[in-house]
């Protein structure tokens, strides 16, 4: 039997939503609710067709950040459990980026610190994306 | 040496994810900065963020070691 994985991870590998929360639910029976967030590569970007995106990150530095960001998480919402996976390389279209899982007594913090979680991580940690699209490469550059 | 790591939209521009520097006693990342931005201007011209040894730094007077890995990164766009 395989082993659960970790909680926090990068990875290229695609995930299983089912498995992720699995793992989530066997560190406590005392969780009520568990809110996640599946972040998917759509087929356009500011009217141009988009048929996969490309990520990069810098391994150490974001997997740290990510790790801390959980365990604020944790903290300032008190949840029993979390977990965050995104994948770098290349993802097609259609296909999944990153999922977010927050585990909870209460559905109230569950999806507190799911938001929170995604849009704390799109602040913090170092990932950049590219798009492909049938006229060329371009990198997601938000303005400075 | 100093390796300096650039990454994603930084990186293509620069043409280059890595480079190495010579540290010199008294080297700041602002020092740092601006010798790399005088060479790839363009490259430099997007990059927000800067990271010694893998954390983030905001003072940009902070001196440098020898053989410390600095990041010089753009805006993040994961998620």
């Amino acid at each position: 039997m395989d082993g659960i994985k970790d909680a926090v991870r990068i990875q290229q590998e695609d995930f299983s939503q089912d498995e992720e929360i699995r793992a989530l639910k066997s560190s406590s029976q005392r969780m009520g609710g568990i809110a996640t967030f599946l972040g998917c590569a759509r087929d356009f970007s500011e009217d141009r067709a988009v048929t996969r995106l490309g990520f990069e990150a810098y391994g150490s530095m974001a997997l740290a950040e990510m790790n801390r960001l959980r365990d604020e998480a944790m903290t300032r919402f008190g949840l029993l459990d979390a977990r965050i996976v995104h994948r770098i390389g290349t993802i097609e279209a259609g296909g999944q980026i990153v999922f977010i899982a927050a585990g909870a007594e209460h559905r109230g913090p569950a999806f507190d610190a799911c938001r929170w979680m995604i849009d704390e991580l799109k602040q913090r940690v170092p990932i950049w994306k590219k798009e492909v699209s049938p006229q060329g490469d371009a990198w997601v550059t938000p303005h400075p | 040496m100093i390796s300096v790591l650039l990454f994603g939209p930084v990186a293509e521009r620069a043409g280059t994810a890595t480079l190495q520097f010579g540290h010199r006693s008294g080297l700041t990342l602002q020092q740092l900065r601006d010798e790399l931005a005088a060479s790839h201007p363009q490259a430099f011209e997007i990059v927000c963020f800067t990271a010694v040894n893998g954390e983030q730094i905001r003072d940009q007077q902070s001196p440098l070691a020898d053989g410390d890995e600095v990041a010089f990164m753009a805006k993040f766009s994961g998620g």
